[in-house]
């Protein structure tokens, strides 16, 4: 192969700086993209006394979704995001479903039927000093 | 012609690199979102070392720019300072209400004690009405002592007391054709609130709120101290007071020519007769908020306003001092200990009292009977007793401090 | 080699003489990149902006200050534009000073003139959409100038914007013209532009008997003009907006006090000096209409340059045209300097 020509050199060099600067404008797009404006999704939500949660009970609570079980081992909160493709579980007479494509979870958020694969969160519960419930779904 | 393409291509790649390089090099700004506004702020990117302002004024709640003002999203400095109130004093009273008012804040209703910029305007201290109608009346532009003017104007619908106005005018020198009080606007308007101090170390102090709430380290030409505190030591209260006097003849302020160190004789001016309490407490441990911030009325004079007497913590020869017992959790004196904690009262404590309900809360009666005090700019203990009982020979009706003074006043 | 898609977008070859930068100066080609810039930075910034009057500002500032190389992006956004009317001002007075506006050519002056409005309207409705303190006034000026023209003057005012003063509507509105309403006209009319260039026998020289110089350069050769030019201008303006930011203000709010002086944006100072000599609708409507009616009757009532002389700066036969031109840009000028020169300092405007 003959040697390349210095027009040939002068074209590569020339292709080569294009593409360097191409590659920095794409890099600097990205980065550009990449960035998040708004405030980050809530991980914390207080929900108010513990009074308001007797023993016993079992509340939907629909800001984080979840359910909150307070009971004699004490509060339990399951998240009710499917596990499938995200919608809000609903709980109804045959326990929790889920409206879009039909997946079943029992009490414990195991699955029971459908096409999810994976039961359903377990969230942190904390009680505060104040005597609030506060979830943790982060 | 390649050539120069090859050169455009080379001038685009090391401009791009530039603009790069450029922007890594730009310091990273430090976000906050104040859980109070929820808008960021960029202020801690340069001013992260700063102190926090006060344990009450957190700044992950409040952030600056809802007491500051100025340009939250600003790297630049200048813009970000460009539209802070009242420079770096926000609690100056011309701005102290977009700053520090609010009904959640420090211009609520008197029922919650959150009416301070209220009652602060209304003062004597930042309307000097008494300094003013002493001097319009002394040479005759009033006809009685009753406050017609104040530095600011200043009006108040509901009247509680006796002797509250229902306004004030601005007091303008440039009406007065009295030589006197001409030259009383000039020499002698500088220990308002809202007044520049004089200069020199003694006087110095800022504006507004932080006149006495952000007490001076030193000396202010060390920078600003950023601090709110409500254990006001005696050293801030005498930049204003205990400084010397006036000379009515020539209307000059006529500084005191004394030069000490230690508090016995630091603190009030020559001339003074004061006890030992009154030297080695601090001015705010026995004077109360609604003395030195108004009670919502507009007074005429100092004298209406200042209600303090021996009697309130040590009772007279026939009468204990009045106590009152704490028993709701959300007692005003709770609050007030949090926000300096010298003492940590609980429920069912009994303190002291004054004639108006005032909580003096950094007092306690202790089950012997005899009263605690823990002073509360510098938490020293005092223990003491009540007068009934003792060998006072006090005459009940004499309760000018004059009279207690004649037995119990220190000698320099 | 084989022509490929960008070299088949213009002609196969075109005279030498006028292609050369000191005839042309590069100033249509240059706009036309500059309008380019402007779109991709458009659009890059369109993933940020917030077009309602309490989040534009606070957008804005997200992008100068939080979005990695959004400084840069606005300020490339911002220099395009302020540049894209100084370059068309400069290829308007480039094809009055060579007569390159003579028939069959006319229309496409025309043309021209339009797309110079829009790039107008265009710069206002941006500026307009910084929602800051520093363009309160002119947003309040430049809306209430609607309404002072008669009869139509208050309907007009609310087509534009939106309600009865200047509020959420208005900048919604100025939105929608910004980036899609004036945007379509600009393109159509850019394209019908351009495309009448190649119509009307490209780049006006003089007839083939009285050419002298009938050298010409291949579309190869043309085309890497222009890829240098944009090479050698994108550089510039990419430094231009590494050392020179784009203005940025306090964002207006309900509460907040204005501070110092009220300024027009830079391209309006000539209109607001104006306004200082009496009646707003005179002065602010009808005289800047007039204006714009002198350029465009320039082609039809002065006499046309001879053909012998096309091609070439400063022919004699079409003078008259030139001195009016020239005249109507130096009093915009001045009257530009007066204006800005009677202002103490203030927030920045563009």
């Amino acid at each position: 192969m003959p040697d390349p020509s210095r027009r040939d050199f002068l074209k590569l060099t020339t292709t080569a700086l294009l593409a360097a600067s191409g590659l920095i404008g794409l890099a600097g797009l990205i980065r550009f993209l990449d960035f998040q404006p708004g405030p980050a999704p809530k991980t914390e939500f207080d929900l108010g006394p513990a009074s308001n949660f007797p023993s016993g009970t079992q509340t939907v609570i629909s800001d984080v979704p979840a359910l909150l079980t307070h009971n004699q081992a004490g509060f339990s909160a399951l998240s009710l995001i499917c596990t499938h493709l995200g919608c809000t579980v609903w709980q109804d007479a045959n326990g929790l479903t889920c409206p879009c494509h039909g997946s079943r979870y029992d009490d414990k958020g195991n699955v029971l039927q459908g096409p999810a694969k994976k039961p359903l969160a377990s969230l942190r519960v904390e009680l505060t000093a104040a005597g609030h419930v506060i979830v943790r779904t982060g | 012609m390649n050539r120069s393409l090859l050169l455009g291509s080379g001038a685009l790649l090391l401009v791009l690199v530039l603009a790069w390089w450029l922007t890594s090099r730009q310091p990273k700004p430090v976000l906050l979102i104040p859980t109070l506004t929820g808008k960021p702020e960029y202020c801690l990117t340069c001013h992260s070392d700063l102190a926090q302002i006060s344990p009450s004024h957190p700044v992950k709640t409040f952030g600056c720019v809802i007491c500051h003002g100025g340009d939250a999203l600003a790297l630049n400095a200048d813009q970000a300072h460009s539209s802070m109130r009242g420079g770096a004093n926000p609690s100056d009273l011309s701005v102290v209400q977009q700053s520090c008012g609010g009904g959640n804040c420090h211009s609520g209703t008197a029922a919650d004690n959150s009416d301070h910029i209220q009652r602060v305007m209304g003062s004597v201290q930042s309307t000097y009405a008494g300094a003013i109608s002493t001097m319009l009346y002394t040479f005759g532009a009033e006809p009685d002592l009753t406050a017609r003017f104040g530095i600011h104007a200043v009006s108040d619908d509901v009247i509680t007391t006796k002797t509250g106005v229902p306004a004030l005018k601005v007091f303008d020198p440039a009406t007065e054709t009295n030589p006197f009080i001409k030259e009383f606007a000039t020499n002698c308007l500088d220990c308002h609130i809202n007044a520049k101090p004089l200069t020199g170390q003694p006087f110095d102090r800022l504006t507004g709120c932080a006149a006495c709430h952000t007490p001076k380290i030193d000396s202010f030409s060390k920078g600003q101290i950023h601090k709110l505190t409500t254990a006001i030591p005696y050293t801030q209260c005498n930049t204003c007071h205990n400084q010397g006097n006036y000379d009515l003849r020539t209307m000059t302020f006529v500084q005191r020519t004394d030069q000490s160190t230690d508090r016995l004789h630091n603190y009030y001016q020559p001339i003074a007769q004061f006890t030992k309490c009154e030297y080695t407490l601090d001015c705010v441990d026995c004077h109360t908020r609604t003395e030195a911030m108004g009670d919502g009325d507009i007074h005429s004079n100092e004298t209406q306003i200042q209600y303090i007497q021996c009697q309130t913590c040590h009772g007279t020869p026939s009468q204990l001092p009045q106590t009152k017992t704490l028993t709701d959790p959300n007692d005003i004196a709770f609050r007030l200990a949090l926000l300096n904690p010298i003492v940590d009262p609980k429920v069912g404590d009994t303190i002291l009292v004054t004639d108006k309900g005032e909580p003096l809360w950094n007092t306690r009666v202790l089950p012997d009977g005899t009263y605690q005090l823990v002073g509360k700019a510098t938490g020293q203990v005092f223990t003491f007793r009540p007068v009934m009982g003792s060998g006072c020979t006090q005459i009940g009706t004499d309760q000018s401090s004059a009279y207690c003074h004649t037995c119990h006043s220190v000698q320099r | 080699m084989r022509p490929n898609f960008f070299h088949h977008l213009h002609p196969p070859t075109i005279p030498a003489a006028q292609a050369r930068w000191r005839y042309t100066l590069g100033a249509g080609g240059l706009a036309i990149f500059l309008m380019l810039v402007l779109g991709v930075t458009g659009i890059l910034e369109m993933f940020y902006y917030i077009p309602t009057p309490d989040q534009a500002g606070l957008s804005i500032q997200t992008i100068t200050y939080q979005v990695p190389f959004g400084a840069l992006v606005r300020n490339l956004h911002f220099w395009a534009a302020q540049l894209l009317l100084i370059v068309i001002a400069v290829h308007l007075v480039r094809v009055v000073f060579t007569g390159a506006y003579a028939p069959p050519r006319r229309f496409n002056y025309l043309l021209g003139l339009a797309l110079f409005v829009i790039a107008i309207l265009l710069d206002f409705t941006g500026y307009v959409l910084r929602w800051d303190i520093g363009v309160q006034w002119a947003l309040v000026v430049g809306t209430n100038l609607i309404k002072t023209i008669p009869w139509i003057g208050s309907e007009l005012y609310i087509i534009l914007t939106g309600s009865t003063q200047p509020g959420i509507a208005t900048l919604i509105r100025f939105y929608a013209w910004h980036i899609f309403g004036l945007m379509l006209g600009a393109a159509i009319l850019l394209v019908w532009h351009i495309f009448r260039v190649r119509r009307d026998g490209g780049i006006a020289i003089p007839p083939p008997a009285l050419r002298t110089d009938n050298k010409r350069i291949t579309r190869y050769e043309l085309v890497r003009r222009e890829v240098l030019a944009m090479l050698f201008s994108g550089a510039a303006l990419i430094l231009l907006a590494i050392f020179l930011p784009a203005p940025l203000d306090e964002p207006i709010t309900q509460t907040a006090e204005v501070l110092g002086e009220a300024r027009a944006p830079w391209f309006f100072l000539w209109i607001q000096q104006m306004l200082k000599w009496g009646d707003p609708f005179f002065w602010g409507v009808v005289v800047p209409v007039l204006l714009l009616v002198l350029l465009a009757l320039i082609p039809y009532i002065f006499p046309k340059p001879a053909d012998r002389e096309l091609g070439r700066w400063f022919p004699k036969s079409n003078r008259l045209a030139q001195v009016t031109l020239a005249v109507i840009v130096l009093v915009v000028i001045i009257l530009s300097i007066v204006a800005r020169l009677s202002m103490p300092g203030g927030p920045s405007a563009s």
